[in-house]
């Protein structure tokens, strides 16, 4: 469209073809291009995320002083999350419960993102839509229908009761680290399906019969090449649950009880009623490196362990 | 570019690279840019002031004269402890009344962060009882309040009759019950909870700065934590708690008492021994208010009769209205802790004393490290 009056219009005033060799530069150059193309995104990128990280950087250096910081950088933050044993306790808390929710989710998200792939042939996207439905909810919804479902009246509760099963209600159901782990395995569940399913669906079909061809029994199938195979996805899913809610707040904030706070809950702690942001910034960055370690480790010997396989 | 004719190119193949990246880009600039336009859309809607105060407090009763000369209800924000939102506003978040209480109110007034209050421009202001407004700290520099009182009360054990097995007299050795330990509840922030946990250890408020008294309160909360269910903020959660006999007693106001008595849940609001925590709160005005006069229209319809005798009547809150408990005969207002002489009330139970924010930061750090269990 703007090729048509270059052409036609060669020996045009100056002035008018500035404008057009402008567009040119931008056509020609490949990474001018996908630069502005990315612009928007990397304008909220840096606005909105590296912006906040570098000030959570260096107020985690700072110290409080009544409602005002002490600029003076200083590594006291970090000497106190090393050695006050609440703060390792409720990480290494949060792991433990993130974990077993990471491992529970990936789990029981396996086999229907498995029989989607393989055993639906059609109307795949209505099941993959169905398996989403409750992410059409707000979060907080969600956690508070938990809630109800775990409560002292709740569901099962009252469904045991009426069957004669207990005699009074179970009180570990709320208020605990079950729930915790209970509410963030299903609130997660999609995270674990969609990318486990793409993984699953992506596997040649012909590599599984000539498996069979070769003598393999569906159990070794499955784990000689299905597993293998699928592993990108295990790990996606795994990442995708586990780094979220490791510092997630809301769920134990409201289901948790005394004993099912978390990380995350602490670092609000620090902003909110305690109000020592330099010590909630440094506990930020001390779980954002614990989670990028733990991750690696994860991916390493994930690594090696599909090596050995293959 | 017509999009018509640029879907026609997609189908038959013929959309050049260049008219395709172009396209792009303009979706991108469009989506970066569409939070921009419902923004002008919603600004009508932000002409109302902004009330940022505590759950329950965002009702229509309490804002009959507002709504009447406004057309609409003020905007709210809502918090679950006052340390928590003046937190918040020392970030920067920009009200034009906030509701703190007296034990806050030095502090609140040394952030800096509000503008004393003009009275003569509330029509309820004859009306409100003098003592009331006359808490320590609350006269500025130029002889107006910082804060115009509101709602007064206590701070006490709401407990299920027909569950809690009382021992003797009423008493905060109720919440330290060995023989409902999980069956407790407290709020979870120490603006209440310490206090109380003050008054079970035997420390007086006027010692509360002390090395001593920290210890005694820590020991005392400590004790009492592997017996509570739940530490919450929010009211709601414990109302329902103890309607359902999840929990026999809990820490609470008294609206909680008083919601659940109309429900016919069999409950009292104990008047321990010890005696209760007392309190006053009330609105104070941002200094940066958008809207100066709809903060005004906000205290006045607060301060008003109907939303007094609606405090009294539905939540058994004490109203700093004289005239909204003419409304109560003495046995009703004995019935729900109240008299219309609030200093009795104030005075027979433990007022909360206005500490420094050093106070305030070292309570909250310790009663937070016992709540998580250390």
């Amino acid at each position: 469209m703007i090729d048509a009056p270059l052409t036609g219009t060669r020996p045009a005033v100056v002035q008018e073809r500035r404008p057009g060799r402008l567009a040119g530069l931008f056509h020609r150059s490949e990474s001018l291009r996908g630069y502005t193309m990315l612009s928007p995104t990397m304008l909220v990128m840096a606005v909105g995320i590296l912006a906040p990280f570098i000030i959570l950087l260096a107020m985690s250096f700072w110290t409080r002083q009544g409602f005002e910081f002490d600029t003076t950088p200083t590594f006291a933050n970090y000497a106190r999350a090393m050695s006050e044993p609440i703060f390792g306790a409720f990480l290494a808390r949060s792991f433990w419960v993130s974990g077993i929710a990471t491992v529970a989710t990936v789990l029981l998200c396996y086999p229907m993102a498995y029989y989607v792939a393989f055993h639906v042939h059609r109307n795949k996207m209505l099941w993959i839509v169905l398996m989403t439905l409750p992410f059409w909810t707000s979060y907080l919804l969600r956690v508070f229908a938990w809630k109800v479902i775990l409560g002292y009246e709740g569901v099962i509760n009252s469904a045991l009761l009426s069957m004669g099963l207990i005699d009074a209600p179970l009180e570990f159901l709320l208020y605990s680290q079950t729930a915790v782990i209970i509410t963030l395995a299903h609130a997660w569940a999609a995270f674990a399906i969609l990318p486990l399913y793409v993984s699953l669906e992506k596997i040649d079909r012909s590599l599984l019969e000539a498996a069979t061809d070769l003598g393999d029994g569906p159990a070794w199938r499955f784990l000689r090449v299905t597993l293998p195979l699928s592993m990108p996805g295990v790990i996606a899913a795994v990442f995708l649950i586990f780094i979220p809610t490791t510092g997630d707040f809301i769920t134990p904030a409201l289901l948790g009880g005394p004993d099912g706070a978390m990380i995350g809950n602490l670092i609000q702690l620090q902003f909110g009623a305690v109000n020592n942001w330099p010590m909630g910034a440094a506990l930020s960055i001390v779980l954002m490196l614990w989670i990028a370690t733990v991750a690696l480790v994860f991916l390493l010997v994930t690594r090696k362990a599909q090596e050995r396989l293959a | 570019m017509d999009v018509v004719d640029q879907l026609n190119a997609v189908r038959s193949g013929k959309l050049s690279r260049r008219a395709f990246s172009r396209s792009l880009l303009a979706a991108g600039v469009g989506l970066a840019a569409m939070p921009l336009a419902p923004r002008r859309v919603l600004a009508a809607e932000g002409e109302q002031g902004t009330f940022f105060t505590w759950g329950g407090f965002d009702v229509p009763e309490l804002f009959g004269s507002y709504e009447a000369k406004n057309g609409t209800l003020p905007n709210f924000s809502i918090f679950g402890g006052s340390e928590e939102a003046l937190t918040k506003m020392r970030g920067g978040f920009v009200v034009d009344v906030a509701h703190p209480c007296n034990a806050g109110l030095n502090r609140w007034v040394a952030s800096g962060l509000f503008q004393p209050i003009d009275t003569s421009r509330l029509s309820n202001w004859p009306d409100v009882i003098p003592e009331l407004a006359a808490i320590e700290g609350n006269m500025s520099a130029s002889g107006k309040p910082w804060l115009v009182p509101f709602d007064w009360g206590q701070t006490s054990i709401t407990y299920r009759t027909d569950i809690f097995e009382l021992e003797g007299e009423e008493s905060w050795d109720m919440l330290w019950d060995e023989r409902y330990a999980g069956r407790l509840g407290s709020l979870a922030s120490g603006g209440d909870a310490w206090w109380c946990g003050a008054i079970k250890a035997g420390v007086g408020f006027d010692d509360i700065t002390t090395d001593e008294a920290f210890e005694k309160i820590a020991a005392v909360m400590r004790a009492q934590r592997p017996l509570i269910r739940v530490y919450t903020d929010d009211t709601t959660t414990l109302e329902q708690a103890l309607s359902s006999g999840e929990m026999a007693a809990a820490m609470t106001w008294n609206s909680s008492a008083v919601l659940l008595k109309s429900e016919d849940v069999p409950v009292r609001f104990a008047q321990p021994k010890e005696g209760a925590l007392t309190w006053v709160c009330g609105p104070m005005i941002h200094k940066d208010a958008p809207h100066l006069d709809r903060a005004y229209d906000i205290i006045d319809s607060l301060l008003s009769v109907e939303a007094g005798q609606f405090m009294i009547n539905d939540y058994g809150y004490g109203h700093s209205n004289q005239k909204a408990f003419d409304a109560f005969d003495d046995e009703t207002l004995a019935g729900l802790g109240l008299s219309k002489n609030p200093v009795d009330i104030l005075n027979a139970g433990h007022f909360m004393v206005p500490q420094s924010q050093e106070w305030e930061t070292r309570m909250n750090e310790t009663f937070e490290m016992i709540k998580a269990g250390f």
